[in-house]
């Protein structure tokens, strides 16, 4: 159950002092993305944890430009800094959103279908921690099955938004999932993703301690988990074909993922076992889909 | 004097100009789209909204025929039109777009960003209210955006709009404030009149490109904008903000001036017509009104003319220089094509903070509203009227 994980940072393009969580997913997934992207980059972040983890003006986290904007329309800022870059002539510099789900599945919905629709060259990348961790983990529509949340106190009923689903419906060149206990394959898919040109999505999976009420320490080993219990499943979409880019050597049942976060409490100490078995059908099913697409290509 | 000749004698450059002008038959909408190509603008973003529409296709064509070197991207909303500009702004193009009513208020929290990210954006608007649907003439939309930092002129005139395009470029740059141009629906954007067209080489003396700013993307030399902000740096930011606020009104004096110099017509942050030290009454206007007024304060000699071109911020001191003369008894009447759903419209509450410890009476007319038309019979009945007797608290409800 040891994954490949020697992503060696060739390049050091953050500063020390990130301004997160213990454990927090987001500031590995920046380092992992800006050492790839190199610092002749523009990102581009709405609000989220990442507003936060960035640092206070003037300061920087980053080897890199970035534009803090609007809460809704990051893919739009994106844009007009890619066009004016583009006008320029620096068509070599990268423009990444970082963005939460908050700000992908919910309110930055719109600006992102309208850049993914308009092919606009930038890397839209979603570190996607199941709620709105940064106001206090309240529910998004990223938010899965029987998490419980400030805004949920049961467990959310409804399950997540299929956003791959959405964004691969907008047939672009390069959209994947990948996560940070998965080093080598966050890597090359970062790579993808910076060398492929049009739009370009990754969703990361974020580990969040004070979010999912874990242990600081077990965040990567819960982000392995997810992938080994197909909750998290990597795959990849390129130029329309498309690939999973990991498959599980056991089956290891999702109650293994849940079991060591507070936030699926509710649906762990629930005698009647009924949550678990309704999100173990989710994955499942949704590995099935994933599986039966593989086939057909 | 008829109308036609009160507003053909405002925008006719002087003699000497004459020939470095194209004339031309045109709408307020096209007389908008080309000064932003004259002004050399770089980059727009586009959203179709009626009445502006035909702003952003005119732009597009001309950028499609290769006549108007610029990047054009249509958006997904409003919101994304404005929150785009951020980013091409940003990055130090110098950037354009236009909007109506729905689509102004739908991208409000992004005017207040791009007005505190110091961003010399100019935007056209062309106004008209919200609900219920409605898209003709009034002011509501650009009014209500009155707290987000924004500068804002009210034009009169298709010519008007062109000049004021291309001098809100100068003041934007120099004072890194964002710029409003507004004009009234339909009886300006559709309506085609004379149009006096500068050399594009006029333009590029007047208004050379736009220059390097320190706080820009700049890839080389990478930085953080926008970033959370503590109470003292938020508080220094504001402070900032609130001088270059001050200087708008002398630089958009100094800009008029200066555009004579080139152009052969004189702008101003207001304009006074017939006042003097014997008049009794004064109409404040803004936009299209304004022209309808000109000539009926022809025939009334005791009837004074004010009109607004920079509402915001309030030009106090001009309006003070302009009253300097003008007996204490004189009544100020305030023609307000805009609903701010407040006792008060909008130009009255301005103008009352810049009479506050004048003697002056300041009355209000609500009036035009919703694309009613404001004829020269309305405007007679408001000089006829009597706001004591009449009106509540100063204010007539005026159809």
């Amino acid at each position: 159950m040891i994954p490949e994980n020697e992503f060696l940072i060739t390049e050091e393009n953050m500063y020390s002092g990130a301004l997160s969580c213990r454990g927090c997913g987001w500031t590995l997934l920046a380092r992992y993305v800006s050492s790839v992207m190199g610092p002749k980059t523009v990102y581009v972040v709405p609000a989220c944890c990442f507003s936060i983890i960035a640092g206070p003006n003037p300061m920087n986290l980053l080897k890199g430009s970035v534009v803090h904007t609007v809460f809704a329309a990051a893919a739009a800022t994106a844009t007009g800094v890619r066009r004016a870059l583009d006008r320029q002539g620096k068509t070599d510099a990268n423009v990444v959103v970082l963005a939460g789900d908050g700000g992908t599945f919910d309110i930055g919905l719109q600006a992102l279908s309208g850049a993914a629709a308009r092919q606009e060259n930038i890397v839209f990348i979603c570190n996607n921690n199941g709620a709105y961790m940064n106001t206090g983990v309240q529910s998004s529509t990223g938010t899965p099955t029987g998490a419980r949340t400030t805004t949920d106190p049961q467990g959310k009923k409804l399950p997540a938004k299929n956003l791959m689903g959405i964004i691969e419906a907008h047939n672009i060149p390069y959209s994947a999932t990948a996560s940070p206990a998965f080093l080598m394959d966050l890597k090359s898919k970062l790579e993808k993703a910076r060398e492929a040109s049009g739009f370009r999505f990754l969703m990361v999976d974020g580990p969040c301690p004070p979010g999912h009420k874990h242990d600081p320490d077990r965040s990567i080993e819960l982000a392995r988990l997810a992938v080994e219990t197909n909750y998290f499943p990597l795959f990849e979409t390129e130029n329309g074909q498309f690939n999973i880019t990991y498959t599980p050597k056991t089956q290891v049942p999702v109650s293994e993922y849940l079991k060591h976060q507070g936030r699926f409490a509710n649906v762990m100490q629930d005698e009647s076992n009924n949550g678990l078995q309704i999100i173990q059908q989710q994955v499942d099913q949704n590995w099935k889909h994933l599986s039966s697409k593989q086939n057909l290509n | 004097m008829l109308q036609f000749e009160t507003t053909e004698m405002q925008k006719t450059p002087r003699a000497d100009l004459l020939t470095r002008h194209t004339k031309k038959v045109l709408k307020g909408n096209s007389a908008a789209a080309i000064a932003a190509k004259l002004s050399k603008v770089s980059l727009v973003t586009a959203y179709p909204i009626t009445p502006q529409t035909s702003i952003i296709e005119e732009i597009t064509n001309m950028i499609a025929s290769g006549e108007f070197d610029a990047e054009s991207v249509n958006m997904e909303s409003e919101h994304s039109v404005f929150a785009a500009l951020i980013g091409a702004s940003l990055a130090g193009e110098r950037v354009f777009t236009a909007t109506s009513g729905q689509g102004l208020f739908y991208a409000h929290e992004v005017l207040h960003a791009i007005a505190h990210m110091r961003l010399p954006v100019v935007a056209c608007n062309v106004g008209r209210p919200s609900f219920p649907w409605n898209i003709w003439a009034d002011q509501t939309d650009s009014i209500s955006q009155r707290d987000t930092g924004w500068v804002q002129y009210y034009c009169e005139s298709s010519q008007e709009v062109m000049d004021t395009i291309i001098q809100s470029y100068r003041l934007a740059e120099k004072l890194k404030l964002p710029v409003m141009v507004v004009l009234d629906a339909f009886y300006m954007s559709h309506t085609s009149e004379n149009v006096y067209i500068p050399d594009q080489k006029m333009v590029n003396e007047f208004c050379p490109p736009r220059e390097k700013m320190d706080d820009q993307i700049d890839l080389e030399h990478p930085k953080a904008f926008g970033g959370l902000v503590g109470p003292d740096m938020y508080d220094k930011y504001n402070r900032l903000y609130w001088e270059s606020i001050r200087k708008v009104e002398s630089e958009t004096i100094q800009l008029g001036n200066e555009f004579d110099k080139t152009f052969g017509r004189k702008y101003a942050a207001v304009e006074a017509v017939n006042i003097h030290e014997k008049t009794e009454k004064i109409l404040v206007t803004m936009a299209s009104v304004t022209t309808t007024a000109r000539q009926i304060v022809n025939r009334h000699p005791e009837v004074g003319l004010l009109k607004i071109r920079l509402f915001k911020p309030f030009p106090k001191k001009s309006v003070l220089s302009v009253l300097d003369n003008v007996s204490g008894d004189c009544a100020i009447i305030n023609i307000d094509r805009n609903y701010p759903g407040d006792t008060e419209g909008a130009l009255m509450q301005e103008m009352k903070r810049a009479l506050h410890g004048t003697p002056y009476n300041i009355f209000g007319v609500y009036t035009g509203l919703g694309g009613r038309d404001v004829s020269s019979k309305t405007i007679e009945k408001i000089i006829e009227s009597d706001f004591d007797k009449t009106g509540i608290d100063g204010v007539i409800w005026m159809t």
